[in-house]
């Protein structure tokens, strides 16, 4: 009896700190009674909720704009945010928008994204503090956390489509007035690097960055940049420890869980996704096994009468001496364009990938050392990828363009005449 | 925490505060006789602003100003000079060496030693000369010299090209050198100010010319702000009194608009520093849309720096008349027709036909409205925000904004421009298009070296045509003069169909992005131009 007790109150004790480390690893988190009272679903921890899950779905930056906008607003973001990243509850988003509502929902949900990957790494990632110059956007920090849509219009009514072509104008716009700005940051970053040539006391990196030459600059600026990291530790540590003692609160969850479903069963008719942390590899291959199979199954389908038609049609041709030529050419194509297809579909088993931040360095010599990467080998990375996805692209328009081809065949009496260059 | 935000970059390298930000660049490219005029009045007039010394505003601002203009227009040699941020091209020697000695003799600032570009030849007034000949000849030559003024630049925002639509130089090159500025510097913005030839210029050619000229740069340009002779003609002879007007009075008052526009106001954020990249805001503002690309400028008051002491404005009156000159289509402060008012939003009266809007009224897509002067905040903009002046398909907020600065321009006190994306140019293309289409049609009057111009030109755009989209090859049997003849009716059909849709806008038609030529259509044009029953034959 008294060990029973002994091990309750020691679970007693354990979740508190669990939670306490959790909240203090998530940037602006709430206090461990917030979480409690979420729970029970008390209306008071629903606008913390609201405001945690929008800091930490939103994409780098632009929480200063999004904490401007109406509750409503910020609900809408959310809900996007994670129906996007495919959560499975109806139940946050079947209700109306109302910021002092579903505060258990919301805790759901947000221990549904922790539970489903490293969330808590990715969220750290992105707010570390940088001491050197970092590329301007590399391509595997934005697919990281995909973003929300912003503050979008919303139409009960079909848009006229000028209106559609006049804002996609203006983010053409702005996009262009993005790669400017980035060239000329980049123009700014080498000047800086040359002005500061023989500055660093580490001789393998040898001149200054922005941060390190803001700091010798002012003064004042080396004292925020040591509060950042020193909040940055902190995060860190709460981190590590909410990974030791994370268990216990998804025990607590799946009480949770159980409070909702005894509360409404009828809503949760979907199976819902909370799995425990151990299980979580497992469940996931055998459905990604399953999905495999099926697809290859459909395409032997799909290829087995193809080929046979094609036999029938070609009948005996090809085969003969003459033929020799023709053939290694078309082998030859065909190895090709299947070595170009599985390059684009490999995403990042390219040993060049950076797998994380890398900081840029300007140097006379040619060696980057073990942990370095050259720019041109990464300029000739991202070149392979631009133009596989420019290949893409074509395709894509090409389909369209046959499409409107077959359209416009549709109608015998006509002549279309397309306008050039969009 | 990101440090390493724009601004710190900026002035660790700068070593000015962040309040002085600079402004990005912008490249002039001077094209043929009028373009290589008008920029020098130009970056005349934008220097005489920037150092004038009223100001009307605090020292320290004026320096901000300065500093802005400066650096967009402008850049630093070593004797202190500023030099223009330009490069002049022309197939004739004589005007760019009156240009270059004209800047030298002021004093005050001066052209790049080798930022020109001309040859002996000339053009001819022939599009087709500009465009296909010195064009690719003289390519690789423009092209490094407007790189190297580019890499003089820190940031680039975009170029100005400076072109008259009516000659052989300004409107053929031009448009080629657009398109090579589009390839090679897809990021960066491109304007052309377009000068539009006086309705009974003395150019033969010039309808071709200008229909050509506005087919291609509608493609690769972003924006085309449209200088009118006539209007500002009118300008000069009602408004500044002047007895003899010579195309230096013309292109100053041009001057004048371009700099009204393009000098420093406020960024948005109300935070008084100067706006970094005007030509950006302007073209987010008002050309986002890829058919409805062309703009006019309207400025007030338009009299000359001499009468300004006997007058004195408000901003109400000053922008009263901008409104109405908006809406009833007039050049001029003067003369405006007030009775042209907006569709009124109401129910008709009884027994009368349904509200329909006056045929006068100008209706407009998108408007930009900058002031400068003293009490700018004061002035009150409502009256552009009104929906009846804009089409059904954009609300007035995102169709209008605003552009302020307390510093004057010039010795202008208070002053106000408008540039406006509407159908203020519907008329003036209807006229140009209509003309081209009669001499076309005619073909009486050529003579030889014009018959050769038509020839070429007619090849030329029957090439564009050939190259377009591979799912227009449904015409593939047709040959070649007839594919030239749709060619033509494309052409004014696609400027038609935007008047077209810019008139018919408050009946929310929707725009389909390509056209439907009915093939009995055109097989009855060309019989009844009898292309059908004959060739024509060009012998060399």
């Amino acid at each position: 009896m008294g060990r029973r007790r002994h091990r309750v109150e020691g679970v007693a004790r354990a979740l508190p700190e669990a939670i306490a480390a959790l909240s203090r690893s998530l940037p602006a988190g709430p206090s461990p009674e917030i979480f409690r009272r979420a729970k029970f679903d008390r209306p008071e921890a629903a606008p913390v909720l609201w405001q945690l899950l929008l800091r930490v779905l939103s994409p780098l930056g632009a929480n200063d704009t999004l904490t401007d906008l109406a509750p409503e607003a910020q609900a809408r973001v959310v809900k996007s945010a994670l129906d996007s990243q495919g959560y499975p509850r109806s139940a946050l988003v079947q209700f109306p928008e109302g910021s002092s509502q579903r505060s258990r929902e919301l805790l759901l949900a947000l221990s549904w994204l922790l539970a489903r990957g490293p969330f808590l790494e990715q969220l750290l990632a992105q707010t570390r503090v940088q001491l050197g110059d970092q590329l301007p956007q590399c391509e595997y920090e934005a697919l990281a956390i995909p973003g929300p849509l912003g503050p979008h219009v919303e139409t009960e009514s079909p848009m006229d489509l000028r209106l559609v072509e006049w804002l996609m104008g203006k983010l053409r716009f702005r996009w262009r007035r993005l790669i400017s700005s980035q060239q000329e940051q980049c123009t700014l970053l080498s000047k800086i690097h040359l002005y500061t040539r023989g500055c660093h006391s580490q001789k393998n990196l040898d001149h200054l960055s922005v941060a390190e030459t803001e700091m010798l600059r002012d003064p004042e600026s080396s004292q925020q940049l040591l509060q950042a990291l020193e909040s940055e530790n902190v995060r860190l540590g709460a981190a590590l420890e909410w990974r030791q003692c994370e268990l216990v609160f998804w025990q607590w969850m799946d009480t949770v869980l159980d409070a909702c479903l005894s509360e409404s069963p009828a809503v949760t008719s979907q199976p819902t996704v909370l799995p425990m942390v151990s299980e979580h590899g497992c469940g996931e291959l055998e459905l990604v096994k399953q999905e495999l199979q099926a697809l290859q199954e459909e395409l032997r389908e799909v290829a087995e009468p193809r080929r046979a038609a094609w036999e029938a049609q070609v009948g005996g041709l090809g085969q003969g001496p003459e033929w020799s030529t023709t053939r290694r050419a078309l082998q030859e194509a065909v190895r090709q364009e299947l070595a170009a297809l599985q390059g684009s579909w490999e995403p990042s088993s390219d040993p060049t990938q950076p797998q994380r931040p890398h900081r840029l360095v300007r140097r006379k010599d040619e060696s980057p050392g073990p942990q370095g990467l050259q720019a041109a080998e990464m300029i000739r990375t991202l070149s392979t990828q631009e133009a596989g996805l420019k290949k893409a692209l074509h395709q894509l328009q090409s389909q369209c363009q046959q499409e409107l081809a077959r359209l416009a065949g549709a109608l015998p009496g006509l002549i279309w005449i397309m306008v050039p260059g969009h | 925490m990101r440090i390493n935000s724009f601004s710190v970059i900026h002035s660790l390298v700068f070593s000015t505060g962040p309040s002085l930000w600079l402004g990005m660049s912008i490249v002039t490219v001077q094209l043929g006789q009028c373009g290589n005029q008008i920029g020098f009045e130009v970056f005349d007039a934008l220097f005489r602003d920037s150092h004038c010394s009223q100001g009307l505003c605090s020292k320290r601002e004026n320096e901000a100003y300065q500093a802005s203009c400066k650096e967009r227009f402008f850049r630093e040699e070593e004797n202190g000079v500023p030099v223009a941020r330009a490069v002049l091209v022309d197939m004739e020697p004589k005007v760019i060496n009156q240009t270059l000695s004209r800047a030298a003799r002021s004093g005050r600032w001066t052209y790049g030693q080798h930022a020109c570009f001309c040859q002996r030849q000339g053009s001819g007034n022939n599009w087709a000369y500009g465009y296909s000949v010195h064009g690719p000849k003289h390519e690789e030559s423009i092209m490094n010299l407007i790189q190297k003024e580019v890499e003089k630049c820190d940031s680039l925002s975009g170029f100005f090209i400076i072109m008259s639509m009516a000659g052989g130089t300004g409107s053929g090159l031009g448009a080629f050198v657009t398109q090579k500025l589009q390839d090679q510097y897809p990021s960066s913005l491109k304007m052309n100010q377009i000068i539009w030839p006086y309705g009974t210029g003395e150019v033969i050619l010039q309808n071709y010319n200008s229909i050509l000229t506005l087919s291609h740069l509608y493609r690769s340009s972003d924006a085309l702000l449209i200088h009118e002779n006539d209007a500002v003609h009118k300008i000069c002879a009602r408004r500044m009194n002047i007895k003899q007007i010579s195309f230096r009075d013309l292109n100053q008052v041009l001057a004048h608009q371009l700099g009204s526009v393009f000098q420093p106001t406020y960024s948005e954020d109300g935070s008084f520093h100067y706006r970094r990249n005007p030509l950006g805001d302007l073209m987010e503002h008002l050309v986002p849309h890829p058919e409805f690309k062309m703009l006019s400028v309207r400025n007030i008051p338009q009299m000359s720096e001499n009468s300004l002491a006997y007058s004195t404005f408000t901003w109400a009156g000053l922008l009263k008349h901008l409104r109405q000159m908006l809406i009833s289509s007039a050049k001029m402060e003067e003369g405006i027709d007030w009775q042209v008012q907006p569709p009124s939003s109401g129910l008709p009266p009884l027994g009368k036909m349904s509200a329909h809007k006056d045929p006068h009224f100008n209706t407009s897509i998108a408007n930009l409205v900058i002031l400068r002067g003293k009490d700018v905040q004061s002035a009150n903009v409502e009256g552009f925000k009104d929906p009846a002046l804009y089409t059904s398909w954009l609300e007035p907020l995102h169709a209008f904004s605003t552009w302020k600065t307390q510093r004057a321009f010039g010795k202008y006190e208070k002053s106000a421009a408008l540039v406006s994306n509407s159908q203020l140019l519907v008329k003036p293309l209807d006229v140009i298009v209509g003309k081209a289409w009669n001499m076309f049609a005619s073909k009486t009057q050529f003579q030889k070296e014009e018959q050769m111009g038509v020839l070429a030109w007619a090849l030329d755009v029957a090439m564009s045509l050939l190259a377009w989209d591979n799912s227009a090859a449904c015409i593939p049997a047709i040959p070649l003069l007839t594919t030239m003849f749709i060619t033509l009716e494309y052409l004014s059909s696609v400027l038609f169909s935007n008047m077209l849709h810019m008139s018919l806008s408050h009946c929310s038609l929707p725009m389909s992005p390509h056209l439907a030529v009915h093939p009995s259509f055109v097989l009855h044009l060309l019989t009844k131009y009898g292309f059908l029953s004959r060739h024509v034959i060009f012998d060399d």
